[in-house]
This record gives C-alpha cells, sequence and structure tokens, in this order.
C-alpha cells in the first residue's frame, strides 16, 4: 500500500468522525455515518477492437440519523465540509417530521465487540501494477480464444474486463468504528452462434476474483464461453416429464434466491416468510448444509462487521436440512424481540460432496443437466416458485439433447427435501460458493 | 441554520426542502428554473465551459462526443406497522463524457463539475479513438420539444406533511378493507432528475424528469395460510396526480388481488392457450419482441429478428408500437439521452416488421434516422438503445370473445418479472395472479406460475387482439440491460396467444 493510499484512509475516517460530531452538533441525538470510495476500469472487445473503455472514480456517503426516537437515512455525492454541514442540518430537521420508532437505534455496542483480528486479504498488492495494456491483453485474449473455438458458428464474440478497487469506512455515535478495503477482477466473455433458422443461441462465461493471481486463464474463459453456447445448439421442449435435474453450480445461487428472501428478519417480522415458524425443522433433505462464512480469506463476500456494525460471525444457516438460523439485523432483532445474527449472508456455502457432476450423471440414467435460468420468480410469503431453464438433456452420462422454453415449478418447501447429493465442484468465483445439485422426481414442463 | 450558497444547497439537500417548510418558502423561485440553463445557473456550466470539454473528448479524432449532465433528488418515505418511521433520500449529482468512433466508445464520468475534474474525464473517453483532433460545434442551440409531463409544482417543493397523509391513507384503507389483513407496507416515492445533454454537434438539450409512485403491499392471513399481494399508480406525475382516489384505488385493489388468491389453485404444466388480461401484461410483449427489436443486438446480428425487417411476423391485426410522448406515462420522454426528441415509433404495423429501436449508433449503422431510444441510468452509464412505452395497439375483437375462443387454458391479469434471451427470441415471463379458462369462462384464480414462449413464435400465434387497449399507470416498472436499470411502460389489449408453455407442477 502506497502512503498515499494510507492518507487516504485516516482521511476518509476523520471524515466520518467529523460528520458523527456535527450530526449531534445539528441535533442527532445519535448517527451512523458510511463513506465508499470506489475506482473501476472497464474495457470490452468486439470485432478484434475495443468496443467500449469506461473508467471514473466514485464517492458516497450515506448518514442515518437518529433525532429524539426518529429516524432517515440520506445519501450525498458532495463531500466538503461546508455541504456536509447543510446537508446533516436538514437531515435533522427533516427527520423530526417523522414519527416515532422505538425499535430504531444504533446497536448495543456489545454486539460490536470482539471482532475478529484477522487479515481477510481483500486487497490485492499486484493491483497497482496493473496497466492499460494489461487490461486490453486480458480482453483480446478472451475475445481470441473465444472465435477460435467458435469456429464457423460464430456470429459475435464480446470479451469484457473490469478491474477495481474500494475503500469503505462505517463510524457511528456508539463507538463504532471500522474500515475495509478491497480489489476485484472480472472477466466476461459471451458469444453468439448461429444456429438453425432464426435461433441464435448466446452463452457465456465468467469469473470475478479478489486478486489476479487467481483469475483463470482469459484463454480458458474464452473458451468456455464458446463451449457453453455451442451446448446450446439446436435446443427445443421436449414433453412434459418428471425428471432427476442437476443444476450447474454458478445457477444454484438463482434459485436458492427464493429460499434465501424467507431466511430475512424483516420477512419474518412482516409475516412475508415461509420459514417464519421452521426453525430447528428439516426444510430440505439431509444433503443440504448451508453456513454463512464471513472469513474465507480473499472470499467476495468476506468482512469483519455488518453493515449495523455487528461483529461477524460464521454461523451454520440449515444443517443437514434442518433450519438453524436467520439473517436478523439489529432492527428487526429489536421488532421480533430476538438475538440479531447479521442483517445478511456474507459468503454462503454449501460444503462439497465427492462426486464430480459427469460421475452422477451416470448414475441417474435420463436427466437434465440445467445450465442456465430464464424469467420466474418466487413467492417468499408461500414459497411457491417458478422459473425457465434451458439445458442438456442426458441418458447414461451422455448429452442427447439440448433443451429450452422448459420450465419447473414447485414449492421450495417440497422441492429442497428432493436434493439428492452435492457434488464436488463450488463455484469459487461469487460470494455465492455453491456447487451443483441433484434433485430428483421434478416435474419439467414442456410440450 | 448556517448560511449557504444557494449552489450548496441544490447540491447537498435531497429532502429538506421537501421537508422543511419554514426552507421551502425561501426557494420558491427555483420554479423559474424551468426556463432553460439550469446547469449554466446552479452550476456555472457554460457553452464555452462545454465546448472546451467536447473539444477534450475528441483531441484524438472521433466521429461524436456529448456530454450529459444529471442532477437527481429522490425522496422515498416507508410506512410499515402503522408509522411512517422511514425515510431515505438521495442526490445525484454527475457528469458523463463519451466519445463516439463508429460503434466504438469511450466513457468517463465525474462526480465535480468543474473543468479540471470534466477535463480528466475527456481525456479518458478520448481513448477510444487514435488520430487527429475533431473540432466540435461552434455554437449550441437550445432544442425544443414538447413536455410530456409538465409539472404544476416541482416535486422538490412539496412538503413532506403533504406525503404523509397519502401513505397512512393506503395503510388504513387496505386495513379497513378486510379483516383478514395482517401486514400492510406503503411507499411514496419522488424523484425529481434534470438532465442536461450537449452534443458535438451543437445540439443543446435540458429537462426535468419527474418520477413518483405510491404503492401497497398486503399480506392477509386465513385458516393459517398467507397470500400477499401489492398495487401502485405512478409515472411521470405531478403530485396532484396522487388523490384520495388513488389512494382508494391503490388499496382496494391490492386488498382484492391478495384476498383472490386464497382461492388459487396450480395450474396443470404443459402448452395450452393464453389469454393476456389488459394492461400490465404488456410486460410480455416488452420481452418477447421489445428488446429484441432493439437496434444494438441487431447491428451486431446477436438478435433473433435481425434478418426479419419488411417481413410479416403477425396476423394483420397486430400493431406494435413503441411511444415515448404518452402523457404521464413512465417510459415516456421529452428527448432522449443523447438529446434525440421524444417520438412514437411503428416496430410492427398490421403484422409487418418495421423498424427497430435505435440510438445514434445504430442509427447510422443502418443510415435511418434516430428514433429517440437512446437511454441510460444515470450519469454513470452510457447510452445503449432501450424501450420508452412498448404498447399493442387494439384489435377488432370484443374482449369476452377472447376469453371464449380460447376454450381451455390460461387468463393472465397481473405478472412480475420476465427475461428474453435475445438470440434465441425465448423469452420468460412470470404470471403472479390469474385464472384457469374452463369451457371459454373465467375458472379458479392461479398464481405463482412461469409461463415460456418464443418471441417470432409467439407474434404469429396472436390469434385474436381486442379493442380494450389498456395502458398500464403503475410507476415501479424498471428494465434491466446491460447492468443498468431505465423507467419502462407497458401497454396492452386483450389478445389470444394460441400456445404457450405453462410452467405449472402437474404432468
Amino acid at each position: 500500500m502506497s502512503n498515499g493510499e494510507m492518507a487516504m484512509n485516516k482521511e476518509m475516517l476523520e471524515l466520518c468522525a467529523w460528520v458523527v460530531k456535527t450530526a449531534k452538533v445539528a441535533g442527532a441525538d445519535a448517527c451512523m455515518v458510511n463513506l465508499d470510495s470506489n475506482r473501476s476500469v472497464e474495457v470490452s472487445y468486439r470485432d478484434r477492437r475495443p468496443e467500449n473503455i469506461k473508467e471514473a472514480s466514485t464517492k458516497a456517503l450515506n448518514v442515518r440519523v437518529f433525532v429524539n426516537g426518529r429516524y432517515s437515512n440520506q445519501s450525498t455525492s458532495d463531500l466538503r465540509k461546508e455541504a456536509l454541514r447543510d446537508f446533516l442540518a436538514n437531515a435533522v430537521v427533516a427527520t423530526r417530521l417523522l414519527a416515532e420508532d422505538p425499535y430504531r437505534t444504533l446497536p448495543d455496542p456489545k454486539y460490536c465487540q470482539g471482532r475478529a483480528e484477522m487479515d481477510l486479504e481483500l486487497a490485492d498488492a499486484a493491483y497497482a501494477s496493473f496497466t492499460p495494456e494489461n487490461r486490453h491483453e486480458m480482453a483480446k485474449a478472451m475475445e481470441n480464444a473465444c472465435l477460435q473455438a467458435g469456429g464457423d458458428k460464430v456470429i459475435s464474440v464480446t470479451a469484457q474486463e473490469e478491474d477495481g478497487k474500494q475503500e469503505s469506512v462505517l463510524v457511528a455515535s456508539n463507538g463504532f468504528e471500522g474500515y475495509s478495503q478491497g480489489t476485484y477482477y472480472a472477466a466476461f466473455a459471451q458469444m453468439t452462434a448461429q444456429d438453425a433458422g432464426d435461433r441464435r443461441p448466446n452463452g457465456y462465461s465468467y469469473a470475478v476474483t479478489v486478486c489476479r493471481s487467481d483469475l483463470p486463464r482469459p484463454e480458458e474463459i474464452g473458451a468456455l464461453a464458446a463451449r457453453r453456447t455451442l451446448d446450446l445448439m439446436g435446443a427445443k421442449k421436449i414433453k412434459t416429464e418428471t425428471l432427476p435435474i442437476i443444476i450447474e453450480n454458478q445457477n444454484v445461487g438463482r434459485l436458492f434466491g427464493g429460499f434465501l428472501s424467507a431466511m430475512f428478519g424483516r420477512s419474518i417480522q412482516q409475516k412475508r416468510s415461509f420459514l417464519a415458524d421452521k426453525k430447528g425443522q428439516a426444510v430440505a433433505s439431509r444433503h443440504l448444509t448451508l453456513v454463512d462464512d464471513p472469513f474465507i480469506t480473499k472470499g467476495l463476500g468476506s468482512r469483519l462487521y455488518d453493515d449495523d456494525g455487528i461483529t461477524a460471525k460464521k454461523r451454520v444457516m440449515i444443517e443437514a436440512g434442518v433450519l438453524k438460523e436467520f439473517f436478523v439485523d439489529w432492527y428487526y432483532s429489536r421488532k421480533l424481540e430476538w438475538e440479531p445474527t447479521a442483517g445478511g449472508p456474507s459468503n454462503l456455502v454449501i460444503p462439497p460432496g465427492r462426486r464430480p457432476v459427469q460421475e452422477i450423471m451416470k448414475d441417474l440414467g435420463r436427466g437434465i443437466l440445467i445450465s442456465g435460468f430464464i424469467g420466474g420468480n418466487s413467492n417468499p410469503t408461500t414459497g411457491d416458485a417458478s422459473i425457465g431453464i434451458t439445458g442438456q438433456l442426458f441418458e447414461n452420462g451422455e448429452p442427447v439433447q439440448a433443451v429450452a422454453e422448459m420450465n419447473i415449478a414447485d414449492n421450495h418447501l417440497k422441492f429442497w427435501h428432493k436434493l439428492i447429493e452435492v457434488a464436488n465442484d463450488p463455484f469459487l468465483y461469487s460470494s455465492i460458493r455453491f456447487p451443483s445439485l441433484v434433485f430428483e422426481n421434478v416435474v419439467v414442463s414442456g410440450v | 441554520m448556517a448560511e449557504m450558497s444557494r449552489r450548496s444547497f441544490l447540491k447537498t439537500t435531497a429532502g429538506a426542502a421537501a421537508a422543511v417548510p419554514v426552507l421551502a418558502g425561501g426557494w420558491q423561485h427555483l420554479l423559474g428554473a424551468e426556463k432553460p440553463g439550469y446547469f449554466e445557473r446552479e452550476f456555472g456550466i457554460s457553452d464555452a465551459l462545454c465546448r472546451k470539454v467536447l473539444a477534450a473528448s475528441l483531441a484524438r479524432g472521433g466521429d461524436y462526443a456529448d456530454l450529459y449532465f444529471e442532477h437527481t433528488i429522490g425522496n422515498w418515505i416507508v410506512l410499515e406497522d402503522g408509522k411512517v418511521s422511514r425515510a431515505y433520500s438521495d442526490v445525484a449529482l454527475g457528469v458523463g463524457i463519451r466519445t463516439v468512433k463508429g460503434d466504438q466508445v469511450g466513457y468517463g464520468f465525474t462526480q465535480e463539475l468543474d473543468e479540471k475534474a470534466m477535463l480528466n474525464a475527456a481525456a479518458i473517453a478520448a481513448t477510444i479513438a487514435a488520430g487527429g483532433k475533431t473540432e466540435p460545434a461552434k455554437q449550441f442551440a437550445w432544442l425544443k420539444t414538447k413536455n410530456h409531463y409538465p409539472l404544476k409544482k416541482l416535486l422538490t417543493d412539496v412538503l413532506l406533511t403533504s406525503k404523509l397523509p397519502l401513505v397512512q391513507g393506503v395503510n388504513e384503507k387496505c386495513f379497513a378493507r378486510s379483516p383478514l389483513v395482517v401486514k400492510v407496507n406503503a411507499t411514496f416515492h419522488d424523484q425529481q432528475k434534470r438532465i442536461m445533454v450537449v452534443t458535438s454537434d451543437g445540439v443543446k438539450a435540458e429537462d426535468l424528469q419527474p418520477r413518483n409512485y405510491l404503492t401497497a403491499a398486503v399480506v392477509a392471513e386465513k385458516q393459517g395460510r398467507r397470500e400477499q399481494a401489492g398495487w401502485n399508480l405512478g409515472g411521470r406525475r405531478d403530485f396532484s396526480y396522487f388523490t384520495q382516489a388513488a389512494v382508494e384505488a391503490i388499496a382496494t385493489k391490492a386488498v382484492a388481488d391478495t384476498l383472490l388468491l386464497f382461492d388459487a389453485v396450480q395450474p396443470p404444466a404443459g402448452e395450452m392457450p393464453v389469454v393476456l388480461g389488459p394492461g400490465v401484461t404488456g410486460v410480455l410483449l416488452h420481452e418477447a419482441i421489445g428488446h429484441g427489436m432493439e437496434a444494438d443486438f441487431n447491428r451486431k446480428k446477436t438478435s433473433t429478428y435481425c434478418t426479419m425487417i419488411g417481413k410479416k411476423v403477425a396476423e394483420p391485426f397486430v400493431t406494435i408500437i413503441d411511444d415515448g410522448t404518452i402523457p404521464g406515462m413512465l417510459g415516456s420522454i421529452n428527448f432522449d439521452d443523447e438529446g434525440i426528441p421524444g417520438q412514437r415509433t411503428v416496430l410492427v404495423e398490421n403484422g409487418m416488421l418495421k423498424s427497430y429501436m435505435h440510438d445514434r449508433i445504430s442509427a447510422r449503422y443502418y443510415k435511418v434516422k434516430p428514433t429517440g431510444n437512446g437511454r441510460r441510468e444515470s450519469y454513470q452509464h452510457y447510452v445503449q438503445p432501450r424501450m420508452r412505452n412498448t404498447l399493442m395497439l387494439a384489435g377488432p375483437a370484443a374482449p369476452q370473445d377472447v376469453i371464449r375462443v380460447a376454450k381451455k387454458g390460461i387468463y393472465v391479469q397481473n405478472v412480475s418479472n420476465g427475461q428474453v434471451k435475445i438470440g434465441e427470441g425465448d423469452f420468460a415471463f412470470y404470471v403472479s395472479q390469474g385464472r384457469m379458462i374452463e369451457d371459454g369462462k373465467l375458472g379458479a384464480p392461479i398464481k405463482d406460475i412461469n409461463i415460456m414462449g418464443n418471441g417470432p413464435k409467439m407474434l404469429q400465434n396472436i390469434d385474436i387482439v381486442a379493442n380494450d387497449l389498456e395502458l398500464f399507470q403503475g410507476g415501479t416498472g424498471a428494465c434491466g440491460k446491460g447492468g443498468q436499470a431505465v423507467p419502462c411502460g407497458f401497454g396492452q389489449p386483450s389478445c389470444l396467444v394460441k400456445s404457450l408453455t405453462v410452467g405449472g407442477v402437474r404432468s
């Protein structure tokens, strides 16, 4: 880290402390300030030349103001002190017009104590030496590999590199002080192919990491995008059938999102959770264990405290199918009269199983490997969900037909009991680190 | 309160003018800002400065450059458990600078509206080109357009105390409707977005885009079962749109829709006729044809529609338009985010595919006039061709005939969420509310079902269009593309699609 960056940290912390002090002078009883500073760069290639180049820095200050039992939350990007003084004065006056809310306070400091003393390694030391030439080379290499692997089927290839660094400071009048910094690198390649008639399947692959050295080679990402696109060729819908399905690792998160939405304190307190009375009960088969782990080094969701400043802890949310915990932030913990846990997930982990997908496919006989979802939604109050799928019909471990325009629908409280195996391939390029999952007896609707 | 410059007040204050009566009076002359020149008056953005920054963005060549200034003030008040005990506000101020060379784009933006910061951002945008410099226009002329969303009063001048009764009213009326109602959330949001576009070809255009909505989200409980539904009204409205009648309408529909779900059944899975009811079901049109008709996908040959211009894609009674000029609708724009006037673009006329939706880049590629569809989420984003209000025009049939002819299938009343795969044309949309159709009549309610189809096939399969075109009057519709969300409107008459895949749970 350069001296300039060190100075920046101190400057950000000092500004936040000043904001807290100034808000109190303006009449706030308590306040919590979050200051983010981000820099991001983006380079994309198409037709072997840059398509887009973008670069910018942003700052954002967010203030949570508590006045006379009342609360508001205000954001600005103007960080000049004279402007902030007015901003805070106005925030206090506006807050006074709202209704009193006895549940709205800063967290009890005891929940903010005992912060882990560890380096999560979220800032890549190599970032400072990542040059514009490196970015262009990366995008070009992805594009080239995708064009080569796609061959004469290629209509269009786009390859995009994005990277950035961010710093964040959280300071509150209850004495809380936190600082974090991070870097990220994202590589994305997509291809459109010519299929029969007017069908032009589009597939993609991507990776996001904290450190440059953990990114797959750009050639691999490009080639994989081509392979995933070619896998969609000739897709059609087949007859409605009850089948085993395998949901590919990087897509599990989207389906699980519907389940997750019912795991929040707010959903429960607002009577919008199908899981509200299920703590301690089996909500999935014994194959599902879900861990919220904030301490994974170089993890995209890693952190030492949450948005309320509450100390991060590793928690088993679902253990062998049994629901153990909810995500309860400070405010809803008070409304529910429960203990707070965390406002939301950090890194979500489903511990991997033993076997690769290919081996599992051989045992399943006939089934569908789902490689993409489309549309769909989930009702957090009832657990009903329905979502479109694309993927491969397989028989005896071999793909026999690409499928599209098909759908799966179920209730989350039934669906996760159909989980029969967890594969050994966690997707590590996201804060949702799930392996591929295998379900039995799923109605896949088509013709 | 400390003395403040007018400029710092505008830059920093989101809710205060609205929230603080004592201040609001002092700033009434803001209404005068309706005359062009807001950014010059408030932030000192002169023509000379614009020209200097444009020249910097074309310093290495390029065909075109533009500046997009934005000052947006957004406020939310939220009612939960009977109290308005939460308010949010956000101020966005910045300028995006774009250099275009053919179909290549360089982009920089800054939150600081001073010359040095703007020249830095322009230098980044300029890197897309690598040649001799291009000269921007010597002078800029104000673009004159109609105003499709006039305001009687600036949204920033509406007092917080005038907004509170709206969410309180929604809450009271929802609970009064039924003893089964157990939770109500109500939100009022208003956003005032001021933009100025200055282009290297001499256009300067300034707009004030309002956006607002009032929502009700209801949970009801009956014999241990719970259901949720909601409704909202809004768009680009003057505050006077939110009357007691509007409050009543939102509460009535939100509660009625929630209660209906207690009787809902799951439809069977498989292909069947689908009738779209009027209004918000236009989401299907948006997914099935709208995105595929955005010209960037066609210019890149990645849309299934890229070879279909001039061809018959539907029966002669099908006409589909994208219209930025409908008063007060969420997707309306006086001009787009690259200074092209808002307009009505016919996509499908009497069954023939007529035009894509263009931004400047694609219009140049196709050698046609831009259609005013160049939009962006904010100064932090570059322009893409995007929809405005996309609707199917009314056809000849009576609505009851559509259901009668469908005979057995699904009737779609409300949808939440949709998605399309542009290249294949495959789309999905999620039915949050609908009915079974049995023997040509509406039957049991249904809910929470995804419906799948293919855009071009669906267009061909539209068998009947009714004469009951209804525009969705909501304010919450946002469309996502390339990581950018922009507000869009929908409209749809009742129509029968011969066959779509219904994602039920029974085989």
